[in-house]
């Protein structure tokens, strides 16, 4: 087994973050942009390229709550984001355990 | 910043290619770690600060009712002391609570505000009855001992013990147990030694929260 076999998606540090974050709330919580930036550290372009990526896998969800500049967005991991995370965690393991 | 957009940076962070497993275990791990005693609002600080408001709350109620003969209840003075304690308390668990949920939304938020509600009911309902003892002429031993205290405390932790069970959250199950036994076996120490007896028992079982609490902080993940 080889690093190749992770999920390039996740095996990402940022998105790494992101997923981990995301995964540490109840399931069907989500959590505001604003908080995750603040809990992660990254610029909010960053964290919106990094979102994006995962969106479009199915591994999170967003929701833009209100308009102006009291519009909110939230997102939330979803099932197949958790399994993903999951898989990757056990590959991880795998590969670990191969060292 | 120095001519690199946030796009820019994005890509450079992808493309560095510098996450080997050991890397990625190492921050996945510190990830997981922030993330919960980040929307986590329980803290050893916060169960020291209990342990210490039952010892000194209860332990003055109890320095002003020991020399009672007969028993009269405790002193508006030492109430204060108590109640003053129990609203810092209350306080500092709000103040904990809106800082680790803030910009968290969903079932786990609906589910919390009806526990408040169900809570604050409880509260409520508990009074309700002490007032209506006191009304028909029940006297200070019964009204502050059966039920100023220790109903209070096994209704709450009665109640806190049921949702700790069915979320499956053994920690928390064993707190309320643990709670229902101290306020249960001090009603066995009498109306003057029960306050002693509460305040001493609840602070060991949130002292033994604390260090596992604090255990829990420092010891690292076996899931990965």
């Amino acid at each position: 087994m080889t690093a190749d076999t992770l999920d390039p998606l996740i095996h990402v540090p940022a998105r790494l973050q992101i997923m981990a974050t995301l995964a540490a709330l109840p399931d069907g919580d989500a959590l505001s942009f604003t908080r995750l930036q603040e809990m992660i550290g990254l610029t909010p372009g960053n964290l919106i390229t990094h979102l994006r990526k995962l969106e479009e896998a199915g591994y999170l969800t967003s929701e833009k709550t209100g308009s102006g500049p009291a519009s909110r967005t939230s997102v939330a991991l979803t099932h197949r984001g958790r399994a993903a995370l999951d898989a990757y965690t056990e590959t991880l393991r795998g590969l670990l355990n191969g060292l | 910043m120095n001519g690199t957009s946030d796009m820019g940076r994005a890509e450079m962070y992808e493309d560095d290619g510098g996450l080997d497993p050991r890397g990625a275990v190492s921050l996945l791990e510190r990830t997981q770690r922030q993330a919960q005693r980040g929307l986590d609002f329980r803290s050893p600080w916060l169960s020291l600060i209990a342990a210490g408001v039952v010892l000194v709350g209860f332990g003055a109620v109890w320095l002003s009712v020991r020399g009672q003969h007969p028993y009269k209840g405790p002193t508006a003075a030492s109430l204060v002391v108590l109640y003053a304690l129990v609203l810092i308390r209350i306080g500092t668990v709000l103040y904990a609570h809106r800082r680790a949920s803030a910009g968290v939304t969903g079932r786990s938020v609906r589910l919390r505000r009806a526990e408040g509600a169900a809570v604050a009911v409880t509260l409520v309902a508990v009074y309700v009855l002490m007032a209506a003892l006191a009304h028909d002429g029940a006297g200070h031993a019964v009204f502050y001992w059966v039920y100023g205290v220790t109903a209070t405390l096994i209704v709450l932790a009665a109640f806190w013990a049921a949702r700790s069970a069915v979320r499956e959250d053994w920690p928390q199950l064993c707190l309320s147990i643990a709670i229902m036994l101290v306020a249960a076996g001090s009603a066995l120490a009498g109306p003057r030694g029960m306050w002693l007896s509460d305040g001493v028992g609840l602070c060991v079982v949130l002292l033994g929260v604390t260090a596992t609490q604090a255990r829990l902080l420092q010891a690292p993940r076996s899931d990965t």
